[in-house]
């Protein structure tokens, strides 16, 4: 087989310049932040900051353009297993927007912690570059590389307090639990790979579509999916989201919980609707049953929660049920909507989920506390951030017209059309638990609107300009999206993900 | 038994032997051998020569600098071997890719030059 592949004339393959922009001005920016890091006076390193947050811009531009030239020409490079269609552009979009919330973010952090800023940013940029990649990815090589290439730089950016033993902890847990399901993935992915004898996600899918799934692809099928509920954090594979949420800084906090999240998803969602979608018997039990554990407990725990940091890594724990549930049921004649759903539920959830941190992090630069009790009488000193933290819970809460109800409303939309009893009873889970969560998050709000500040301190807060973009782009991506959802609404239609692979 | 349950039922089994198959290999292998441990048999073992020092011991941690960047180097030369085997197939598109390839592979060697890792102090 070897000589005949040898004998055959090699062509360079012709590379779609335009198509893969994102990714080489992503890899040039590195570069460049890397060495202009590596010669920049210790005095000057504040530049880092603007220099990677216009790198992210600088790879933005390429997306922006891909989604307006359209068409399908740029469809299909390396064989059709790598896709730029307007799915993953959408996605692309997102993670580089969330990475330049993040960078924002970072800037006074860092500044006034002391830490190592170069290096940071070219880790957070490596860890966006895997995400992009994510995005296009159509095949489990390119699927795993692009997992490592994100997860090993957060790896190390949990642990970015060198000094604090919990941010330590945090880093190892994380990596540790990483590692892990990295394994378990992979072994997935090997068993697959085995059964049908090509790593290309379509092609996959064709070869399972076939006939009953025999054992060991059964067995591939419950691998893979376990390896990608740890990095989406779904109950009973979370125990690490919790600590090292609460130990790592709070921008990288914010970057884990958002982007990292939407990537793990964004592959689940890929690998299921291209390769999986012969075996839905197989997977579709076994993720109502993560879907319903993971928004029950994430919900019940986030209850009992001093700490706010922690309290919002519980309860982005159980949002992370509720993206998951639309795709228990995507077998059915719910494919589409669910797919819709979950990629707007990540959009929008974004937006919430970081601009609540914004707000975290502005309060703890005064009150040097992470405790709940602590945002007491933030309306008294400081109202703007009060109302800005009402509009982030509240949407995080679902309420009209805030952001994530129409997330929230597309996926019930998506349980409701597959309308067997399984969608109907996780329907039915999914709606006690919305009013769970409503408990915790009002929790907040009431320090926050009526009890005193806690020892009777009611200097203003300073919100420094970086954190002051941060959060304005938050707040008006989450008020946007939630009175004009039509915005997002027409993106991710089931047709662009799997209409262009032509089988 | 419906399809389903009988798809994880695999599963289970699969979990079961995982599990059956480490236990019995080392419940075998504590059940056959003979426990007689005494105070030669404990030290750490050094090629017949008595041991120095504790079991315990320390070792640089600038050791762990080289060791990453021999990765550097490593993947270089698992990367530009097949490469360099069938160079005149792949052409100049191929010298550019692999060019690139190192270029970017460097950057690792290049940072810790830059903050002084490649000194032994």
């Amino acid at each position: 087989m070897i000589t005949a592949l040898l004998a055959q004339a090699w062509q360079a393959p012709t590379i779609d310049w335009h198509a893969i922009a994102p990714e080489l001005v992503l890899v040039a920016g590195i570069n460049l932040v890397l060495f202009i890091d590596l010669w920049l006076d210790e005095s000057k390193k504040w530049a880092m900051a603007t220099l990677s947050g216009m790198v992210l811009l600088g790879a933005f531009v390429p997306v922006v353009t891909l989604a307006v030239v359209g068409g399908d020409v740029r469809d299909a490079i390396f064989d059709g297993r790598y896709m730029i269609d307007e799915y993953a552009l959408v996605l692309k979009g997102l993670f580089l927007l969330v990475g330049y919330v993040v960078v924002l973010m970072s800037q006074t952090e860092l500044e006034e912690g002391g830490y190592y800023q170069g290096e940071f940013y070219v880790l957070l940029l490596v860890s966006v570059l895997g995400m992009v990649m994510m995005a296009s990815s159509r095949d489990l090589l390119s699927v795993f590389v692009a997992l490592e290439l994100l997860s090993i730089p957060a790896y190390m950016m949990a642990a970015w307090r060198k000094r604090d033993p919990k941010s330590n902890e945090a880093g190892v847990k994380y990596y540790l639990l990483g590692v892990f399901a990295s394994g378990v993935l992979l072994y997935g992915m090997s068993l697959l790979y085995g059964t049908t004898g090509t790593t290309k996600l379509t092609e996959i899918g064709a070869a399972l579509a076939i006939g009953d799934p025999s054992v060991m692809q059964v067995l591939a099928v419950v691998l893979v999916i376990t390896g990608f509920a740890f990095k989406i954090s779904a109950v009973p594979f979370h125990t690490w989201a919790p600590d090292t949420y609460q130990g790592a800084p709070t921008p990288v906090t914010a970057f884990l919980s958002v982007a990292s999240k939407a990537a793990g998803f964004t592959a689940l969602l890929t690998v299921l609707y291209l390769g999986l979608y012969g075996a839905t018997g197989v997977h579709e039990p076994y993720i109502w049953v993560l879907a319903a554990l993971t928004m029950t407990i994430g919900n019940v725990v986030a209850l009992r929660q001093t700490n706010i940091v922690r309290m919002l890594a519980y309860s982005s724990v159980s949002q992370g049920g509720f993206i998951l549930m639309p795709l228990a049921v995507m077998a059915t004649d719910a494919a589409e909507s669910a797919l819709r759903a979950v990629v707007i539920y990540l959009l929008i959830y974004a937006f919430s989920n970081l601009g609540a941190f914004c707000v975290i992090m502005a309060v703890a630069r005064k009150t040097r506390s992470g405790e709940i009790s602590s945002f007491g009488g933030l309306m008294g000193y400081a109202p703007g951030l009060g109302v800005l933290m009402t509009v982030f819970l509240a949407s995080l809460a679902g309420i009209p017209p805030l952001g994530i109800w129409i997330a929230k409303l597309q996926s019930f939309r998506a349980l409701i059309d597959a309308g067997s009893t399984a969608a109907y009873a996780l329907a039915v889970i999914a709606a006690v638990n919305t009013v769970i969560a409503a408990a915790y998050y009002m929790r907040v709000l009431r320090q926050i609107w009526m009890a005193p500040a806690p020892d009777g301190d009611t200097s203003p807060v300073v919100v420094p300009p970086p954190i002051r973009l941060a959060l304005a782009i938050t707040a008006g991506g989450t008020v946007v999206l939630g009175i004009l959802p039509g915005l997002v609404l027409r993106f991710a239609d089931l047709p662009d993900l799997t209409g262009a692979l032509g089988f | 038994m419906s399809l389903f349950l009988r798809d994880y039922l695999n599963v289970v089994w699969f979990g079961l032997a995982a599990v059956l198959v480490a236990g019995l290999l080392l419940g075998l292998a504590a059940a056959v051998r003979p426990s007689n441990p005494t105070r030669e048999k404990l030290i750490a073992y050094e090629s017949g020569v008595n041991p120095v020092g504790m079991g315990w011991s320390q070792s640089q941690v600038r050791y762990y600098v080289f060791a990453l960047l021999f990765v550097i180097f490593d993947v270089e030369a698992v990367f530009i071997f097949p490469w360099a085997a069938s160079i005149e197939r792949y052409g100049a598109f191929g010298l550019i890719t692999m060019l690139a390839f190192i270029i970017l592979l460097l950057d690792g060697l290049v940072y810790a030059w830059k903050r002084g890792l490649l000194r032994w102090v």
